[in-house]
Formats: structure tokens, C-alpha cells, sequence
């Protein structure tokens, strides 16, 4: 395995880009600090204490309350930003981003693209680390400059003279392995995962292992949502067709993005239309190929527009993609010398063939090759 | 020389200053394309050591100055190459002429395109699907290069367009631009074998231009059956004259 770990900081501090560089501090009164920026470390916060002493401690900094639903809205939005540099993807409202880019041919892309996407989403440089695990990963990653990657060989002896306290263990647990003597990665790997199991249960068994570079742990891979939609509402109801072609275009303009942004296509397509007297009138069909750009999709839909009579005057236009393409044939650029392409040319030439008929797609094959009359020498 | 030389570096550093470092770069410092070795000689041309990957790349010259022969050579070797080598054809193309290059037929496929409309969005569609080589043998509408340029961007197809002589929406989209004129037939025993031709680098995106080269587009003799032909396209004697420093503006 081979793990590029992406550090941004929680991505609660993501919210509020407009506070960058100052100490911010995420938390509800009477609760714990969710989160904390960098800049309050010097001052002793940390998450997961009182955000009454958090407060004590760094009295200047910026409260802000958390956000869970925006925080994993952000957390979608990177992991489909992520999503075609690795066959495996994880993203943790920690700011934590993993990609596992094992067999990927391009890795050395797939990680400047990583860094790029990180940037934009977020909004700050990441710190990069390559490791064979993800827990080597990300330590070596918060160990990294900003927009710098720290390539870890051999994961033992990187991990050996680190501080036992990154081991992901409680806080009773982490006190007892101090009592122990273990203050080092390198002397938690020393002792025998069965041994620490004795001491610690279950945990002291996974903390050996981590610590001897082992990785028991595996990446959950993120998976793109499969259904999305968009919607316009109307002020006053439409009956103009032309305005509801131009409405419909730009919101297949929206799909199409999002579409692109997941690296998946629409395998079926439903337009509803509510009209005045509260119901609504619908249409759908599954397609035969995969759309996924402006023109495919308003190339459907807007046939269908352009022959809709609707009983009465529309007041919301939705469009809805309920089935879209299983995602892992979409990571193209996971392909060496783009052997993955072969399935998407022939879709998009059969694509083709249904716009413009049979004969504009020709595969030559001989047949009289020295026939003096040219439409005999192939089939 | 040396004053022009101080001219030149003067009025590229009051770019610099007034917008950006950015804003006017030299061609050796643009990170360039991936290229794809075409193993003809205008791989020399190209800088990169072949053709660039989704980059559209030119061939131009008038009648029988061996533009097609040399772009028949390239799309026999990207059958072999590639699992998808397609050809928009305007209405010209026939592959027999293809045969003396011994392609891998299984990997060809044509796209007979009527109107300019329909070879854009073939030429759009394939390009973002990930067409391995893509020979434009059609015009194309201007709205459409924009589409093929992004899709062969995205999925590092070769384009490789055939004109006579290329609009400006067309000059301006290539990455590459090749003129090709021809210099004299090539006559052996009184018969006509083949073609000398100059070909000259017009524009180049990928890397500093290099000069010009003259090549020898040999054409297929006698009554062989079709799979024993070959046409050679090889390089007469190197001339390429290397531009001792390009500048590029990156807009």
C-alpha cells in the first residue's frame, strides 16, 4: 500500500476562510473545542477541552459555532474533488484527506493535483505525506511544510523516534503507556502486539501494530452520492417555451458541472413540471449511454421541452438524474496510456451513430482489396 | 545584435514589472505536453520529441506537397499504437490509401461527416471520451475547437488536423503548425517514386520552434499486394535550424 496523506486543518475552520491566520476556536458553550486553527496552539488549546478553559487560555480568538451539515458538505465537495487521483479516497472532517494511489501510474500527478484541489477547496496550502500506511501518512504529512510533501521509505524507522502520544489511544490509556516506559513509537513497536493487548484490550493490540508500521487499518473509500437533481422555481408562472428551454439549459449547465466534478454520468434522466393547479406533469426515460455534458443533456431534454404542451402555466421546473453511473468506471485518468478510455470511445461513438444514423460511424474492413471499384475494397 | 538583444530584454522586463511575471513567459519554461513519438521525422520539430498529447497539431501546404501522405504515415502508426484511431472525414478520405502504411485496420475507425457541424461535435465527443489519436480531415466550426482543445486536454488525445491552408480560429487553436511545400518530384528511371519536401515549423506552443528539415516521401511502386507496400517518409538530410531564444506571450 501506498498512502498520500493531505493535512488542511478541521474543516470546520474551512467555513470561515475569511479568518485565516488569526486564532479561531470552534465549540459550543458548555461543550468541548471541536476545533482549533494553528495559530491558538501556542496558547495551549487543544481539541477536545472545556471551550471554558479553551476560552481562559486564548481569550482573543474568534468563537465560532460548529456546523456539522456545512462541515460534510465541504467533506463531499473535496472527496469529489479528490475522487479520480486514487482508486481510494477518504476524507475526515479533521482535514485529513488520504488517497491510496497504490498501482496508479501517474502518482507523482495524482499528488500535485492533490495539493492543487486541496488549495482550492480549502482554501490553504496542505502539508503532504507518503507513506506505506495511512497512519505513517498523515504523521508524516503534519510534518511536512505547507504545500510540501515528506516521503516516508520505510515506515518503522520513521515512526520510531516519534512520541507515543500519536497513537490513536485515550487518554488514560496513552497515561499508562508513560507509567510503562513507552514514551516512543519505537518502544511501543518493541513490545509484542499480544503483550500490550494485556495491558491496554483491543486498542493496545492495534497500538502495536501502528507503531511497528504494520497499518491494520484500511481506507474507507468515499463514494459519490448516486442521485442529484436541480430545480428552478418560478416568481410568476411561465408559459413561454423559450423561457423554460433557457431555464433548462442552465440548469443542465449546473448538473453537468456537478457531473463533472464526480467524474459520473446520468443513466436515467426525469423532467417534472408543476404547474398552477398544484400538480404536475413528468417525463423520463433511461438512457442507453451515460450523460454527463451540457449538450447531451439538454440535447434530451430540451427535445422534450420543445414538444411539451403543459396543461397550464409551469411554476417550478425540476430536473432529476435518479440513476447515475456506477462510479468506478469514471476514474479515467487512474489508466495507464488511457486503456481505460476504450469502453467511453465506443459509447461515445455509438453516441454518434444515434444523432447523426449508422453510416457516420465507418469501421473500415477489407473485402476486395483489388477491386478497381473503391466501395468494394471494404466493408 | 547585442543592442537589439538589450532592447528585447528591456521591453520584456517592463512587461514583467507592469503585469506579472506571468504574463510573458519564455517557450522553455512552459511545462510542456506529454509528447507522443510519432517515429516520422517531424518528432524533431516538435521539440518535445514528438507529437504533443492533447494538443492539436497542424500539417498545412498546398496540393501534393505530402501533407497527407505524412498524416496517412502518422495514423497507420497510431493504429498500432493506439486502441482508437479515428479519422473526421470531410469526404476525401478513403483507406485504401491508408493500406501501403500498413495500419492495424481493427483500430481504425472514420467518421464520414457532411457538414463541419457534425465533425466538430464528433471531433468534441471522441476527444473527451479518450480517443487515442484523432486525424481532422475536415473543417471545423469555431465553436467547436474549443470543446475538442479542452477534451484533448482532459484525456491526452493526439489531434492531428490536414488543411491547405488554416483560418485563423484554426492557426490560433493549434499547438503546432506545420508547413509543408514541395521542394521537386523524385524521379528513378524515368519514373516518379516520391516527393522532396521542406517542412517548416510555423508555430509552436510546446517548445522554443525549431527551424526547418527536408524530408523524402517515397510512394508505393509496382503490383504488390497491398500488405507488402510501404511508404517512407524519412528524413532527407537534417537541416534544422534551431531559434536561438523564443519568447512567448502566456495569455
Amino acid at each position: 500500500m501506498r498512502v498520500c496523506c493531505g493535512l488542511t486543518g478541521h474543516l470546520e475552520l474551512a467555513r470561515r476562510p475569511d479568518l485565516y491566520g488569526t486564532p479561531v476556536i470552534i465549540g459550543r458553550w458548555d461543550e468541548h473545542v471541536v476545533a482549533a486553527s494553528e495559530e491558538t496552539l501556542q496558547f495551549g488549546v487543544e481539541t477536545g477541552m472545556a471551550l471554558r478553559q479553551a476560552e481562559h487560555l486564548c481569550p482573543q480568538a474568534t468563537f465560532v459555532l460548529p456546523d456539522e451539515e456545512a462541515t460534510a458538505r465541504i467533506r463531499e465537495l473535496v472527496s469529489a474533488a479528490l475522487y479520480d487521483l486514487a482508486p481510494v479516497v477518504e476524507v475526515r472532517d479533521e482535514g485529513i484527506a488520504w488517497l491510496d494511489i497504490s498501482g496508479v501510474a501517474t502518482a507523482g500527478q495524482s499528488i500535485r493535483a492533490a495539493r492543487h484541489r486541496l488549495l482550492k477547496a480549502i482554501g490553504r496550502e496542505p502539508r503532504l505525506g507518503l507513506a506505506p500506511g495511512p497512519f505513517s501518512a498523515r504523521l508524516a504529512a503534519a510534518r511536512a511544510r505547507p504545500g510540501r510533501l515528506l516521503r516516508v521509505a520505510d515506515a518503522r524507522e520513521f515512526l520510531a523516534p516519534l512520541p507515543s502520544r500519536e497513537l490513536p489511544l485515550d487518554a488514560e490509556q496513552l497515561e499508562r503507556l508513560d507509567l510503562l516506559g513507552l514514551r516512543t513509537l519505537g518502544a511501543v513497536a518493541t513490545i509484542g502486539p499480544r503483550e500490550l493487548e494485556s495491558q491496554l484490550g483491543r486498542d493496545g493490540r492495534r497500538a502495536a501494530l501502528l507503531a511497528r508500521g504494520l497499518e491494520p487499518d484500511q481506507l474507507v473509500p468515499w463514494q459519490p452520492p448516486l442521485f442529484t437533481s436541480a430545480h428552478r422555481q418560478f416568481a410568476d408562472p411561465v408559459e413561454d417555451r423559450e423561457a423554460l428551454l433557457f431555464v433548462a439549459r442552465a440548469l443542465c449547465g449546473d448538473l453537468a458541472e456537478e457531473l463533472g466534478l464526480r467524474g459520473a454520468g446520468a443513466k436515467q434522466v426525469r423532467v417534472r413540471l408543476l404547474i398552477e393547479s398544484s400538480d404536475e406533469e413528468k417525463r423520463e426515460s433511461v438512457v442507453r449511454h451515460p450523460l454527463s455534458s451540457v449538450v447531451e443533456l439538454f440535447g434530451l431534454i430540451g427535445s422534450w421541452i420543445k414538444e411539451w404542451q403543459p396543461r397550464a402555466p409551469v411554476t417550478e421546473l425540476w430536473i432529476e438524474l435518479p440513476v447515475l453511473e456506477a462510479a468506478g468506471r469514471r476514474q479515467l485518468r487512474l489508466w495507464a496510456g488511457g486503456d481505460g478510455t476504450s469502453e467511453e470511445v465506443i459509447a461515445a461513438m455509438e453516441r454518434i451513430q444515434e444523432r447523426f444514423g449508422e453510416a457516420v460511424v465507418h469501421r473500415p474492413e477489407p473485402a476486395f482489396l483489388t477491386s478497381p471499384i473503391p466501395s468494394e475494397r471494404f466493408a | 545584435m547585442q543592442a537589439q538583444n538589450l532592447q528585447l530584454d528591456g521591453a520584456i522586463d517592463a512587461i514583467r514589472l507592469r503585469f506579472g511575471s506571468h504574463a510573458l513567459t519564455r517557450a522553455a519554461e512552459l511545462p510542456s505536453p506529454q509528447p507522443w513519438p510519432s517515429r516520422t521525422p517531424i518528432d524533431s520539430l516538435t521539440g518535445i520529441g514528438g507529437l504533443p498529447r492533447g494538443r492539436l497539431s497542424l500539417l498545412t501546404g498546398s496540393g501534393t506537397c505530402g501533407k497527407l501522405s505524412l498524416a496517412l504515415a502518422l495514423l497507420a502508426h497510431a493504429t498500432h499504437e493506439f486502441a482508437h484511431a479515428t479519422v473526421i472525414d470531410g469526404g476525401g478520405f478513403d483507406p485504401w490509401n491508408l493500406l501501403p502504411f500498413s495500419p492495424e485496420l481493427s483500430a481504425l475507425t472514420v467518421v464520414r461527416a457532411p457538414a463541419p457541424e457534425i465533425a466538430g461535435e464528433a471531433a468534441a465527443t471522441l476527444a473527451r471520451a479518450g480517443a487515442g489519436f484523432i486525424l481532422l480531415m475536415s473543417e471545423v466550426p469555431e465553436h467547436w475547437l474549443g470543446p475538442i482543445e479542452s477534451g484533448a486536454n482532459r484525456s491526452g488525445t493526439v489531434l492531428v488536423g490536414v488543411v491547405d491552408a488554416p483560418g485563423r480560429a484554426l492557426a490560433h487553436a493549434s499547438s503546432f503548425s506545420l508547413a509543408l511545400s514541395r521542394t521537386e518530384w523524385v524521379w528513378e528511371r524515368g519514373q516518379l517514386i516520391g516527393i522532396q519536401v521542406m517542412a517548416r515549423c510555423l508555430k509552436n506552443r510546446v517548445a522554443p520552434p525549431l527551424g526547418e528539415t527536408a524530408l523524402e516521401i517515397r510512394y508505393p511502386l509496382g503490383a504488390r499486394p497491398p500488405s507488402d507496400h510501404l511508404v517512407h517518409v524519412i528524413e532527407a538530410h537534417v537541416d534544422v535550424q534551431e531559434v536561438a531564444q523564443c519568447v512567448s506571450a502566456v495569455v
